[in-house]
């Protein structure tokens, strides 16, 4: 890893290097695999890693290949979160195997509209659980999550962001016109920026479930909104009859795609986050029941901390 | 022994074009070396000046980079032939692929992006520059594509926007849909 610092692409204080080993990863704490109603997210905050060392430990788990994506990154902040963002996926998935793969031992492959996916081994004596995920990150944050067989689709933006268009010259190019109206239907332009940024990470993620991304599902031919219909704004409080988020073909109103699920909330108070899964069609009570949530705020191989029913994950809509 | 005519290398980094800082160890933003790396032009928006570099041993060329940052040369006295001065349209085209855009186009895009990204001044950003490894995500592209739309009066099909993952790509579609627009 020498020539890593002979580049200087690392931050490294030469003290950090110079006393501590290299040492072998701790082992990642099995965790139990999703139920078919379940997401597991998993994220990182990269300000959160203090320790250069193990950006080696996770340069460690990576293919050759990922490794040269993430030195083609422009610039070391690029890279740090190229390399958090493979690790991430690849210590995620590993604590789902009971301790049976590394997570170095994972090797990918896309699908043929380019969604990265586990490629699965065959193993004797052992069937390795078929997890699904998807991750999404920004410069403060990197989000993994994972189901048991289902699709999934995540998105995560920073609630500060702003955009440099005008948000209705954005959506009238970008959005269904049932969106562009309900953005319209918003006075106040701060409130108008954040319902922009949740609809746009709810659409991103529904695009990344269905696994042809955003260039594969036009954002215009589709509208994602509240069931009721006369809901005027997405809120967070709970109501007894709560409105659902559901998705639409422009084309085809009033039909909604049941096939697909939601949620929308708030994590680590800076991200909108929004997870798409496919309904699990085979249960029975798979109809009815909405989308069930587990988070982990995790630095792999340092700490896990499950924040499912904390302050860390708020204003839950589905 | 100079040529008469020649400027000595003092001159030369004088007369070298504004953008181009620190001397010549470090390469401008719109710069790629040819494919036989024997030879390198620069250009600017002073003077077109194409000289011989040599790489030295201790700089290797860095692949898989997508800014140039981490390549130098060096202009060795020693045995070095001639130093000349030509005009622009005589010069070896510095960009190695088909990509007919002019450099204006490029330089243009190059700062249309690096507005939208933040990224720092000294941020290298050249037509190679994928907008991936430059960490722009789904939104900022969009952004990116209506930023070249005001800038340059064209209107970006949906289909086409898709397939611009370099700054190069975009600045080709920009000059195809301008040369459209006016005939």
């Amino acid at each position: 890893m020498s020539w890593l610092l002979r580049r200087n692409m690392l931050p490294l204080h030469s003290n950090s290097l110079a006393r501590r080993p290299f040492a072998s990863p701790l082992p990642l704490p099995p965790a139990s695999l999703p139920s078919p109603r379940e997401t597991h997210i998993w994220y990182v905050v990269p300000d959160e890693l203090k320790d250069a060392s193990l950006l080696y430990q996770y340069m460690e788990l990576l293919s050759p290949c990922e490794r040269q994506s993430v030195l083609r990154m422009n610039g070391e902040r690029l890279q740090k979160g190229a390399l958090l963002a493979r690790a991430l996926v690849r210590t995620t998935l590993a604590r789902y195997t009971d301790g049976r793969l590394s997570p170095k031992s994972f090797k990918f492959q896309k699908n043929r509209f380019g969604k990265p996916e586990v490629e699965w081994d065959k193993y004797d004596l052992w069937a390795p659980p078929p997890l699904q995920f998807n991750i999404s990150h920004t410069s403060t944050m990197i989000a993994c999550g994972v189901t048991l067989d289902l699709p999934i689709g995540i998105d995560i933006e920073e609630k500060q962001r702003k955009t440099s268009n005008n948000i209705l010259s954005l959506a009238h190019r970008y959005f269904s016109p049932v969106e562009v109206a309900y953005l319209k239907t918003l006075a106040d332009p701060e409130c108008r920026q954040s319902e922009f940024i949740r609809l746009w990470t709810l659409k991103e993620a529904y695009v990344k479930a269905l696994g042809r991304g955003f260039s594969g599902t036009p954002f215009k031919d589709f509208t994602i909104r509240l069931e009721a219909s006369n809901s005027k704004q997405v809120t967070g409080e709970l109501k007894s009859d709560a409105p659902s988020i559901v998705v639409e073909a422009v084309d085809d109103p009033g039909i909604l795609m049941n096939r697909w699920q939601f949620a929308l909330f708030e994590l680590n108070n800076s991200h909108y986050t929004a997870v798409c899964m496919e309904r699990d069609v085979k249960n029975p009570d798979g109809e009815n029941n909405s989308l069930k949530l587990e988070v982990w705020r995790t630095l792999p191989f340092v700490e896990d901390e499950c924040v499912t029913e904390t302050d860390a994950v708020k204003n839950i809509i589905r | 022994m100079r040529k008469r005519g020649t400027p000595p290398n003092r001159a030369l980094r004088a007369r070298r074009p504004p953008e181009i800082s620190p001397p010549v160890r470090s390469l401008p933003l719109a710069f790629s070396l040819s494919s036989d790396r024997s030879m390198a032009s620069i250009s600017g928006t002073v003077t077109a000046t194409s000289v011989r570099p040599r790489l030295t041993s201790r700089a290797p060329v860095v692949k898989g980079f997508s800014g140039l940052k981490s390549v130098s040369f060096s202009i060795q006295r020693n045995g070095f032939p001639s130093v000349r001065l030509q005009a622009a349209p005589r010069q070896r085209r510095f960009q190695v692929s088909c990509a007919q855009a002019k450099p204006e186009t490029v330089q243009k895009v190059c700062e249309i992006v690096k507005k939208q990204l933040a990224l720092s001044d000294d941020t290298p950003v050249s037509g190679e520059s994928k907008f991936s490894t430059l960490g722009a995500d789904s939104l900022d592209t969009v952004e990116i594509v209506m930023g070249l739309e005001e800038a340059f009066g064209i209107s970006v099909e949906e289909e086409s926007a898709q397939s611009i993952t370099t700054v190069q790509d975009a600045a080709d579609l920009i000059e195809k849909l301008v040369e459209a627009k006016s005939s």
